[in-house]
């Protein structure tokens, strides 16, 4: 009894070995698109960000990210994706903004354009100061300039 | 002596070989599982034994291009099915059949049957509103998959058609497409005229000739119903791309199109619009117009503040 219950599992695991075998030799010719292996990776990571830290002000814009934008897509999409520019925000907020239903107007739009900056210049600084060395002098300055305007208007208070 | 003989005997029965129980040595599970492992692969890789030239023939589709025929009517037929299966299978079908809430079928459409100069004006001008094909209404709209074609694709294309899934309606030559493009064509600006337009204007008359009104409406503002569409159940409006693209990431997307529209109850049937992918189909120096065109018509007066 016992040597035919050996047997059974050896048989399964021979099974599966050349299941096996037989996927490896398939897997390579599976090609997807790039962008996707990106948005999957995104989703992957920590979907809530601890803003307990941030000035009031940015914790209620918090608020509002995190609520218009799960109407969509996870909102572990923007919390781990490699976009920290305040141009780059500016410009995903409005696509998103703009689609028709979105729910989101402008002061919704400006909120959230000022959590992702806040945020970035914060939690994804090393990202941050990575893609800001990479810019010429002037577009640097004017993102600086941006991100400096966010700080000013909500630090301190 | 007998009794030796006797009690021999019945000592050696006694002794006698008996069958019993051993563990299979484990050298011989691993050298079996080793085996099947790497005979599966072997399997795998020699097309299990079946004729290469039958089941794996080519390694590749530029190797099964070669020995394709170049020109006359074969080549022109594997050129009308490839043309077909790239601006049109997604909507009508390998099968000719159509989609229902999507697009009428071609096979057995008495549209199909038309003559040439009615026929080719579909995909040159695109379709908008209520049709009867094959005694069911339909009320969708087309884009011009056919404007950007040669007359020598679109030629192959209809002849396709005429001639697949039971239909028998006679071949289409190049020439009658060039008829049918130049009636359609009538208003549409000629190379001279195209050359002392500006990019924004050049990108509008590249709006009109691939018939992107026919979905995001003659001023871009969108609002064409697309049920169960995430987008508020409409196609979107294009007047605040600016807002949103580079002009990189703008051509990019409409390149690539979105086959998949996000539904709005994820249960709910598929939103009968996409957007086609047009990349194969408008030329680069088209789509760089185009881009400048839609850049153009954000509202000046409307600023969100950030």
């Amino acid at each position: 009894m016992r040597m035919n219950q050996k047997f059974n599992v050896c048989l399964l695991g021979m099974a599966a070995l050349a299941l096996f075998g037989a996927g490896m030799a398939r897997a390579e010719d599976q090609l997807d698109a790039e962008t996707k292996a990106r948005i999957d990776r995104f989703e992957k990571g920590p979907a809530t960000i601890d803003v307990s830290k941030y000035p009031q002000g940015i914790q209620d814009n918090y608020e509002t990210f995190s609520q218009k934008c799960t109407q969509c897509h996870k909102l572990s999409r923007p919390v781990n994706c490699d976009y920290v520019l305040p141009d780059e925000w500016s410009r995903y907020v409005k696509r998103m903004m703009h689609k028709p239903g979105s729910g989101i107007d402008s002061s919704d739009g400006k909120k959230i354009y000022e959590f992702l900056v806040y945020d970035s210049s914060v939690r994804k600084k090393a990202m941050l100061d990575d893609k800001l060395a990479k810019l010429s002098a002037d577009d640097k300055a004017a993102a600086e300039a941006k991100i400096k305007e966010v700080h000013d208007k909500y630090d301190n208070k | 002596m007998s009794d030796e003989l006797k009690s021999n005997t019945s000592q050696q029965s006694d002794a006698g070989p008996v069958a019993a129980r051993s563990t299979m040595p484990i050298w011989i599970i691993v050298l079996t599982l080793l085996l099947l492992f790497l005979g599966a692969v072997y399997f795998d890789h020699h097309s299990g034994w079946f004729d290469k030239q039958v089941y794996s023939p080519y390694t590749s589709a530029d190797q099964l291009a070669l020995y394709q025929p170049k020109s006359g009517a074969v080549a022109a037929q594997a050129r009308g099915r490839m043309v077909y299966e790239a601006a049109c299978g997604v909507c009508h079908g390998s099968d000719g059949l159509g989609k229902p809430g999507q697009a009428p079928p071609l096979a057995g459409s008495e549209w199909v049957a038309k003559d040439v100069a009615s026929l080719a004006r579909i995909p040159l001008a695109g379709l908008n509103g209520p049709i009867r094909v094959a005694g069911k209404d339909w009320n969708l709209s087309m884009a011009p998959m056919g404007a950007g074609m040669s007359d020598a694709d679109l030629a192959a294309v209809l002849t396709c058609i005429r001639g697949s899934w039971g239909n028998k309606y006679g071949d289409v030559s190049a020439d009658e497409v060039k008829a049918a493009h130049a009636a359609i064509n009538g208003n549409a600006p000629s190379a001279a005229d195209l050359a002392k337009m500006t990019p924004v204007e050049r990108g509008h008359a590249v709006y009109q000739k691939f018939g992107c009104a026919q979905c995001h409406g003659p001023d871009a503002k969108g609002g064409v119903p697309n049920p169960n569409a995430k987008t508020a159940e409409q196609i979107p409006s294009l007047i605040y791309v600016a807002d949103g693209y580079t002009k990189g990431e703008l051509i990019n997307f409409i390149k690539r199109g979105e086959r998949d529209i996000p539904r709005m109850n994820s249960t709910g049937p598929e939103p009968p619009h996409f957007m086609p992918q047009w990349g194969p189909i408008i030329t680069d120096a088209e789509l760089d117009d185009l881009a400048a065109y839609l850049l153009s018509l954000k509202p000046k007066e409307e600023n969100p503040g950030f």
